[in-house]
């Protein structure tokens, strides 16, 4: 079997909430491999962005390791940390955060101009990915020209074009009407499915969750549920 | 980097009206930092001009001992072969003299004057230059008639054609006294010349004192970076002469000419560091309320100092912009102004300062470049604070904002 891409063990994260110890994460075990679409879901609290935030290397853990394709997260810097971000995972946010001043191409290439892509093959692959997915005739509107989908759309192509080891979405679907949640749940499952990328999401949606292949409930800072855990 | 200049200018045009008027703020304060530039430099210039021809010249030899006792005993001779050693092609002139106190008296009135003896046709390089002449000039250097001051002509209660005497002391240590005719008078800006300087041909001058001697040697240059070095070459060569500069000769017109040059320095730091706290306020309430695009760029992968790199280069981008406005409005200033200001209305206290009544600005291609690299390195200080703040915030933090 191939190398998992994110192996987390022990991992425990608690805040401080107005002098009140949360604990958010106590001592998750959570392994991924290549090619999985994984759906974080649980109640408010429940530690799922948490765990999804010290995966991508935006949050620490206070103990446990974690590992994303073979790179321990213990010990390194910030800006090694960002480094790994910018080179190995592709993120999308619930509110799409996208460039407001960039254009959409723009936005998929500012990824690829930070890892110091070649213009003329940055612009390439940024046309291809965003008229893959329905994009191409917007791609010089700047994200208020567009719409909630094709904003998220965008940072979707954002987070793929530069072909990432692992793609995080936290509440992706948090802002979409039911409609284009399909078609972007559509569009993951393609990559999934068809790229074979690897996919963890943050959700309160069931239909998040539904096209997911594998559920992981957290609830009180441990899983409670992970379909990987169930007998074959 | 072209990134971070494409975010930059489309950051600025983010908002369009408050930057604006930055870049308005900006422009008006280098432009009137230039053109206050201009002013000082071209008072700093009259100032040395004055200084110089003042029959200073930029350096001059003396006997030892002539600046405490100015007479004809403190002398020294020159040979005829005598030039000063410097290069010629920053000598613009040299003329021997011989200035010694004297009294003069005409029929109504008498005064002490200073007696300068003098080869007219070297005085080029002094005031007489400029100065306006009523009458004649001095011929030659045995001219045996005076010019002077137009104002001591009028004290005097005398005119040109007549007569005066003039008493002095010979090298021997004897009064000579001896009559002379008035050739002309001289005008120049300002009383205080016109009131002390009588001059006569210097081979007369030298024959009533019965010497061959002068008690001094002006050399002007072409240029007054050449100064110091001319001073020390000439020391060099003429090492039982005292050999001074202007500044050592006349301390008080040097002393306004290092504050002019303060005054630049500070006029600058006061418009400028008032303007550069607006700057930093600006740009701190841009990058805040950008927190959360920014901590999204981090949370992508880009590195704390390519964000601070990037509101740099936001602060360089409107502060180049503003230089260049005020650069090219100040240009506008000083050409409105290039034929001079007129002073005449205040002549009477500008004189205390050595100020001329028509104040000329002067314009210097390194003013301009200093300002505007100031202003540059302003601009970078000014983005430091906003943008150390920004990455204080983490990308999480930031993204929940």
């Amino acid at each position: 079997m191939s190398q998992p891409v994110v192996v987390c063990k022990g991992v425990t994260k608690t805040y401080q909430k107005e002098a009140v110890p949360v604990h958010a994460l106590r001592g998750v075990d959570f392994v991924v491999h290549p090619g999985e679409f994984v759906s974080l879901s649980g109640p408010s609290g429940s530690g799922k962005s948490t765990l999804l935030n010290i995966i991508g290397g935006l949050d620490r853990p206070d103990s446990g390791s974690v590992v994303v394709d073979e790179v321990d997260y213990g010990g390194l810097s910030e800006s090694a940390l960002a480094e790994l971000r910018l080179h190995k995972l592709g993120f999308v946010f619930q509110a799409y955060n996208l460039i407001p001043v960039l254009s959409a191409l723009e936005n998929v290439e500012f990824i690829m101009q930070l890892q110091g892509v070649p213009a003329a093959e940055r612009q390439g692959r940024a046309e291809d990915v965003l008229t893959k997915l329905g994009l191409g005739e917007m791609i010089h509107r700047r994200p208020g020209e567009m719409s909630g989908g094709q904003q998220q759309r965008v940072a979707v192509a954002r987070a793929i074009a530069s072909d990432p080891v692992l793609l995080l979405a936290d509440e992706p679907s948090a802002n979409l009407d039911s409609r284009t949640t399909e078609e972007l749940l559509e569009l993951l499952k393609r990559l999934n499915q068809d790229n074979g990328m690897t996919i963890i999401t943050a959700t309160h949606d069931p239909m998040v969750m539904s096209y997911a292949t594998r559920q992981v409930k957290l609830r009180d800072g441990a899983i409670e549920h992970d379909d990987a855990a169930l007998p074959a | 980097m072209k990134l971070l200049l494409q975010l930059s200018i489309r950051n600025l045009l983010r908002h369009k009206r408050r930057n604006g008027m930055l870049l308005l703020a900006i422009a008006v304060a280098v432009a009137g930092v230039n053109a206050s530039n201009t002013l000082l430099r071209g008072y700093q210039l009259d100032l040395l001009d004055t200084a110089v021809s003042n029959l200073t010249g930029h350096v001059k030899v003396h006997a030892p001992g002539y600046r405490d006792d100015p007479t004809i005993m403190n002398s020294f001779v020159i040979e005829d072969s005598f030039t000063p050693d410097v290069p010629s092609d920053v000598l613009l002139g040299w003329a021997p003299r011989v200035r010694i106190p004297g009294v003069i008296m005409s029929e109504r009135e008498t005064r002490g004057v200073q007696l300068v003896g003098i080869e007219p046709g070297a005085e080029g390089i002094s005031f007489l230059r400029d100065a306006v002449i009523d009458g004649e000039f001095l011929t030659a250097a045995d001219d045996n008639r005076v010019v002077l001051g137009k104002e001591l002509l009028r004290q005097l209660e005398s005119d040109i054609g007549r007569r005066l005497v003039i008493i002095t002391q010979g090298a021997d240590g004897l009064n000579r006294e001896r009559g002379y005719r008035i050739a002309g008078s001289y005008d120049v800006q300002g009383t205080g010349l016109e009131k002390l300087f009588v001059f006569v041909g210097l081979e007369h001058l030298q024959a009533l004192l019965e010497t061959d001697a002068v008690t001094e040697v002006s050399v002007r240059l072409t240029t007054e970076n050449y100064r110091e070095p001319a001073k020390l070459s000439m020391a060099a060569s003429l090492s039982d002469l005292e050999v001074m500069d202007w500044q050592e000769l006349e301390p008080q017109a040097a002393e306004m000419f290092l504050f002019a040059d303060g005054v630049i320095y500070v006029w600058f730091l006061l418009m400028m560091g008032a303007l550069t706290f607006g700057l930093v306020n600006s740009l701190a309430a841009a990058v805040m309320e950008r927190v959360k695009e920014l901590g999204m760029m981090r949370a992508l992968g880009m590195q704390k100092r390519t964000v601070v790199v990037q509101v740099v280069v936001e602060s360089c981008v409107m502060m180049a912009l503003g230089v260049l406005a005020g650069t090219l409005l100040g240009a506008l200033i000083y050409a409105a102004i290039s034929d001079g200001i007129d002073l005449t209305a205040w002549s009477d206290g500008i004189e205390l300062f050595g100020v001329a009544s028509l104040l000329v600005p002067v314009m210097l291609p390194s003013d301009l470049l200093t300002v505007a690299f100031s202003s540059m390195l302003l601009g970078i200080a000014a983005s430091l604070y906003p943008a150390w703040r920004v990455v204080q915030v983490q990308p999480l933090d930031a993204l929940r904002s």
